[in-house]
């Protein structure tokens, strides 16, 4: 998902590309620096509350202009940024809606604004309610719906008229748990067709169930960026990964392991039921891992990587020295 | 859930961007009448409208109590000064400035512009349908206003009397004129405060300004009058008021120069709005 990467992208994937982009406010920083490109799937934005994930998603969707650097939206072409909402849809994190519309005229008034002719909208419009499961709310007044109701009607706006790019801003919030699987399993759905679907989220753990690719940020710099797992191993030579051995003897385990160099730690956890151990290199602990097991009665009950999770990488990033200063 | 999307698509095009824009545009009237302009609003515009009727309302249970005869000549007179001195100085250009100055601030404010400004919209467009869609509200609520006005005007008289001021006197010239000057005051007041409201992220101060300005017409210099709608507005009065501090001045432009000044005067403060929308970039301060 580097810069690099797209340039050697394979020919007609359509990509987000960020080259060197920077918004400021006034003196203010938004981004800075931004270098993306994005391939087709699903996409987390991933940083706390004003890291710049929602500029960078109005810089996606062109509400704003950049101050510096150069953007490409899925192969569209440059010039009248009302072009680009054909192929673009929006959720902001905002629970506004205009006044007074039922969740189907919100939805089908907008769907006649982009020009579409009121069968056609309609028709859309129906297809897109039915797929976040509002079909049985369509004609309530928006303002009587619950915030996971909210939600989903955004969502079904966003989408509405069938665009290539979807930006959605903390879309699971005010989702129970089940409607947020189904909404999850909308996005799996739509990026499997091709579809690229840009979630932002300042909970972390949700990007490990909903996206392909991640992209870290941190007071307006990108600090990472990538699938989670490739953004861990990078990391592992600066920040050796944890693994949880379940096992009824830790003590011998942890003297076996203790030998090998990518070893940095053992540590035997309370109640002696397991051993926390940090390596350099994942790969060759589990291998070891395997050997010991083979060769000694250890009793392993089960291993867990304990911080490959993006919230583990998170905290590496902005605690390390170049964290928040830059890209790692 | 199940569906699998096609495609981005464009909507079904018509066959030239013009009639793709009469078709946005006509949505988006649509739209702003549904959402801005709900029956609950419009109760209140309605009363704003009403209250030069309820002056008159008020004259003709007077008349009618004191048996006061009124000769058709006064009821012309009480109608223009009521029309000049009130509707035109005050509430049209108030109900102007409600109506119009937050048309596109409001949803800024309340964070729900974004839903226009994320469509294949031009924002010209979304500009001149906000527009449209607040004129016609204004159109028809002080348009009504302005016949019942007229038709109170003659109330204390029999049917036969006002019946002839309209068949075989200038009645119907006199309420066209009055309609005109009614739809040119929405048309022009509606469109400056339009771009107040796009223009300045406060616009109370500057529609304040405006409508003082407007107010005070007549106590302005003669040459700074020249700088009013209501300078070009009042010369298309059918009666005129002839004394007193509303008397109508002998330099007053005359209506061939006025209808052309005051639609200048409107395209150019839309042409300022549409500019400005243009330009208009959501912040979302919070990120």
């Amino acid at each position: 998902m580097s810069t690099a990467d797209a340039k050697g992208s394979p020919a007609g994937e359509r990509r987000v590309v960020f080259e060197n982009v920077s918004k400021f406010y006034g003196e203010v920083l938004g981004v800075n620096r931004i270098d993306l490109s994005i391939p087709p799937g699903i996409t987390g934005l991933v940083g706390p509350n004003g890291s710049g994930k929602t500029t960078l998603m109005n810089l996606m969707v062109g509400l704003i202009e950049p101050t510096s650097g150069r953007m490409e939206l899925v192969g569209l072409p440059r010039g009248r940024p009302e072009g680009k909402f054909r192929h673009i849809g929006y959720a902001t994190q905002y629970d506004a809606f205009p006044r007074g519309l039922t969740g189907f005229e919100l939805i089908c008034s907008l769907l006649l604004v982009h020009g579409y002719e009121r069968a056609a909208a309609e028709a859309l419009t129906w297809r897109a309610i039915e797929r976040v499961g509002l079909k049985d709310a369509a004609h309530r007044k928006v303002a009587a719906y619950s915030k996971g109701m909210r939600q989903r009607i955004k969502l079904a706006q966003a989408m509405a008229h069938q665009p290539s790019m979807l930006v959605l801003d903390e879309p699971l919030n005010g989702l129970d748990p089940m409607a947020r699987a189904e909404v999850i399993a909308l996005f799996r759905e739509l990026a499997e067709a091709g579809m690229h679907v840009i979630v932002s989220t300042h909970i972390l753990h949700e990007v490990d169930l909903i996206a392909d690719q991640v992209v870290l940020l941190n007071a307006g710099y990108v600090v990472a960026e990538g699938e989670i797992g490739g953004v861990r191993d990078e990391m592992e030579e600066e920040h050796p990964i944890q693994v949880l051995v379940r096992c009824a003897r830790p003590s011998l385990l942890a003297s076996r392991v203790f030998e090998h160099d990518h070893v940095v730690e053992a540590k035997i956890v309370e109640h002696g039921g397991g051993l926390l151990v940090r390596t350099r290199d994942a790969d060759r602990f589990y291998l070891l891992l395997n050997r010991v097991a083979l060769d000694e009665d250890v009793g392993i009950e089960g291993v867990a990587p304990a911080d490959a999770d993006v919230q583990a990488v998170y905290e590496y990033l902005i605690s390390s020295p170049g964290g928040g200063g830059g890209k790692s | 859930m199940s569906e699998t999307p096609s495609p981005s698509s464009s909507p079904s095009s018509p066959a030239s961007p013009a009639s793709r824009w009469r078709r946005q545009l006509g949505a988006v009237v649509r739209l702003e009448l549904k959402k801005t302009f709900p029956l609950r609003t419009l109760l209140w515009l309605l009363l704003l409208a009403l209250m030069p009727v309820g002056l008159f309302v008020l004259r003709t249970i007077g008349l009618l109590i004191n048996r006061q005869p009124v000769e058709t000549g006064e009821a012309m007179r009480d109608m223009a000064a009521l029309f000049q001195a009130f509707s035109l100085r005050i509430v049209i250009p108030l109900a102007c400035a409600v109506m119009f100055g937050s048309l596109i601030r409001r949803e800024q404010l309340d964070r729900s512009l974004h839903f226009y400004l994320l469509t294949p919209l031009r924002r010209e467009l979304l500009a001149a349908g906000k527009y449209l869609a607040a004129l016609i509200v204004a159109v028809t609520l002080l348009g009504a206003s302005t016949v019942a006005c007229f038709v109170l005007s003659f109330a204390p008289f029999s049917s036969g009397a006002f019946g002839r001021y309209l068949a075989s006197g200038p009645g119907l010239r006199h309420l066209g004129a009055y309609l005109l000057v009614t739809v040119l005051a929405c048309v022009a007041y509606g469109a400056v405060f339009l771009a107040c409201g796009v223009i300045w992220k406060g616009p109370v101060i500057p529609t304040l300004v405006v409508l003082g300005w407007e107010l005070i017409h007549a106590w302005l210099p003669h040459t700074l009058q020249w700088v009013s709608a209501l300078h070009y507005l009042q010369p298309l009065c059918p009666v005129p008021i002839s004394a007193g501090l509303f008397a109508m001045l002998s330099s007053a432009p005359s209506p061939w120069l006025a209808v052309p000044l005051l639609l200048a005067l409107a395209t150019a403060s839309l042409a300022l709005a549409a500019r400005r929308t243009r330009r208009l970039r959501i912040r979302y301060e919070e990120d």
